[in-house]
Order: C-alpha cells, then structure tokens, then sequence
C-alpha cells in the first residue's frame, strides 16, 4: 500500500496534464451520467467540476495509502506483540488486512466519478469501498485497543 | 505474544533511525516555525518578489500585481505545508519500511541497498518542498517548481519508489520460498 500511495504521488505530479486529459475525455464520453445539458457554460462547469472530484480520489487515495499502510505495519505489529491466542490473532489480523485495502476506495471513486457521474459514483465508493473496509479497519483497531485495555488489568 | 521461535522485528542501522526521527523533527520544527512566524516569512517572501519583478511578471499596477503576489505567496506557504506533511510522514516510512527490509531481506548486499535508497530518498523528498518554497522570492513559481523538481522530487522520489517496489518483490519471494520450504 505505501509503494501504491508513493507512486501515485510521483504520477499526479509527473502526469497531471495527462491525467486531465483522460478525465476530461471520460466525462465527456458519458454525457447523460453527468446531465450535460447542451449549454457549454453549464457543462463545462460540471466538466469542471467532475474532473476535480477525480483528481481528489487520486490525491487521497496518495494521502491514505501512506497513511493506512503505517497505520496497519504499526497495529498489525501491536497485535503480534499483545494480543494472546492464535484466533484473536488471525481475525485482528484479517480486519487490520481488509482495512488496509480502503484507500483503494479513493481510486475507485476516482474512476466511478469519471464514468458513473459525481454523485452516483461517490455513492458508489463509499458504500461498497470506503465503508465496508474503513469499519474493517475501525473493528480492528477496537478489537486492539480492547486487548490493550485486559493487558493492563 | 507471537509464537515461539516466530521471527521477531530487526531494527535497521542506527543511521537510519536517526535521519528519520531527524526528518520528525524537523518537520515539527517547521511546522511550528509556520505557525510562530507567518508573518515574518510571508513579508520575507513578498519584498523577495517586489526585489524582482521581472521574474514575477508584476506590471506595477496595484490590481494587477496583487493578484500575482497573492498567487505566490499561497504557493510558498503550500510548499512549507508540504514539507511539514511529507517530513513527518516520510520520516514514519523510513522507520517502518527499513524495519521491513532489515528483517525479511537475507542477502547483505540487497538489504543495504534497499535500505540506503529508503533513506536517502525518504530524507530527501520533503527538502524539495522547502526548496521550492525557498527559490519561489527569486526565480518565480515555474522556475523554482522546475529546479526543486529535477534537483530533489525526481532523484530522491524516483530512489524511494524503486526501493518500495523492490521490497515488495523481496517480500513477496520470501513468502512464496517459505511456502515452498
């Protein structure tokens, strides 16, 4: 996840014309799910518009990979060091493993916004994406803290 | 609590940890330097510019110039953001990823590599950004973009990324050799 998050860093950077160029093509090749309306100030606006919300999926998706992947390498190491049985184990490890794959849900909303329209696929991202593996995340954490917490009684 | 005889976590070389606490702490550094003079530094970058106004493009009508100022100076203080941002979390990375690379790469010469690269391209990348912040007063946005750009973000971006995928494929050979074993 960290070598993902670095790299797309280096891309939005290195390919920035690039990758408008692309979001603009997609936006413009799904007219009807951005409601283009046939007036150019109206549509390059939601163009606009659209073409940010891309760029932002991208640029969080940077931001969290770096960020989950040291979030899950140091939680994923308490837990080999704190929590006791093998199962306990083996499920904070799978949480902490599924929770690691939500910045994914950035690039996907990215993506959706671009083909599906801003609305429908930020809604898209973050029922399938973001909130499934973020509470995967959140449930191994509490899952940590808790083993944490009996440790110290 | 892991297993017995479980392979534990080895630290990387001291020099390691203490450029990346150093790149901690200056980002701490900075970012409290930010917030203590704002002032100082915004007026430090503004005569900077005014001193030059062939660079910046400033026609010497009021409107006009502070419009372009106004433009600079909120990349100049995004540039001394960022450098707080990448230097904390670059510092955690070399932190966590030479630990990776310490424990799971067997041979020497591959380790010392990939944890060299994590280092140097860690340590280095946010100084880009102070850079850019620094050289906006004298050389203008694109200018000073351009030389942090190929004097810094390229080199030591490029090494950290070479040195993120190449754990990665040492990782993964490590997990499918232990399957096979």
């Amino acid at each position: 996840m960290l070598a993902l998050g670095e790299t797309a860093g280096a891309a939005m950077s290195r390919l920035k014309p690039e990758i408008e160029r692309y979001a603009a093509a997609r936006v413009a090749a799904n007219p009807g799910a951005h409601g283009f309306s046939g007036s150019a100030e109206y549509d390059d606006e939601v163009r606009e518009r659209a073409v940010f919300t891309a760029e932002a999926g991208l640029s969080f998706f940077h931001l969290h990979g770096e960020g989950v992947g040291l979030v899950l390498f140091f939680a994923s190491s308490l837990v080999a060091a704190v929590v006791p049985g093998r199962r306990s184990r083996a499920a904070l490890y799978a949480l902490l493993t599924l929770g690691g794959l939500f910045p994914l849900g950035y690039l996907v909303y990215g993506a959706a916004v671009l083909e599906l329209g801003r609305d429908a696929g930020v809604e898209l991202a973050e029922r399938w994406i973001l909130a499934p593996f973020g509470l995967a995340a959140i449930a191994g954490l509490v899952g940590l803290a808790f083993a944490l917490a009996r440790r110290r009684l | 609590m892991t297993d017995a005889g479980a392979p534990t976590w080895r630290l990387p070389p001291r020099w390691v940890l203490l450029v990346a606490v150093l790149s901690i702490v200056a980002a701490e550094v900075g970012g409290g330097a930010m917030a203590r003079f704002k002032v100082e530094l915004t007026r430090w970058a503004r005569d900077g510019m005014l001193a030059r106004p062939g660079v910046h493009g400033l026609v010497g009508v009021r409107d006009v110039d502070e419009r372009i100022l106004d433009e600079a100076l909120v990349k100049f203080d995004a540039g001394l953001r960022l450098f707080h941002m990448h230097a904390e979390g670059m510092g955690l990375v070399i932190i966590a990823t030479s630990m990776v690379a310490a424990t799971v790469i067997q041979r020497a010469v591959a380790r010392r590599a990939i944890i060299a690269l994590l280092t140097v391209g860690g340590a280095g990348y946010p100084v880009g950004y102070l850079a850019w912040s620094a050289l906006i007063p004298a050389y203008g946005l694109e200018r000073s973009k351009a030389i942090a750009e190929w004097l810094v973000w390229v080199p030591f971006g490029t090494a950290t990324i070479v040195a993120l995928w190449g754990l990665v494929g040492c990782v993964a050979w490590t997990m499918l050799a232990r399957r096979r074993a």
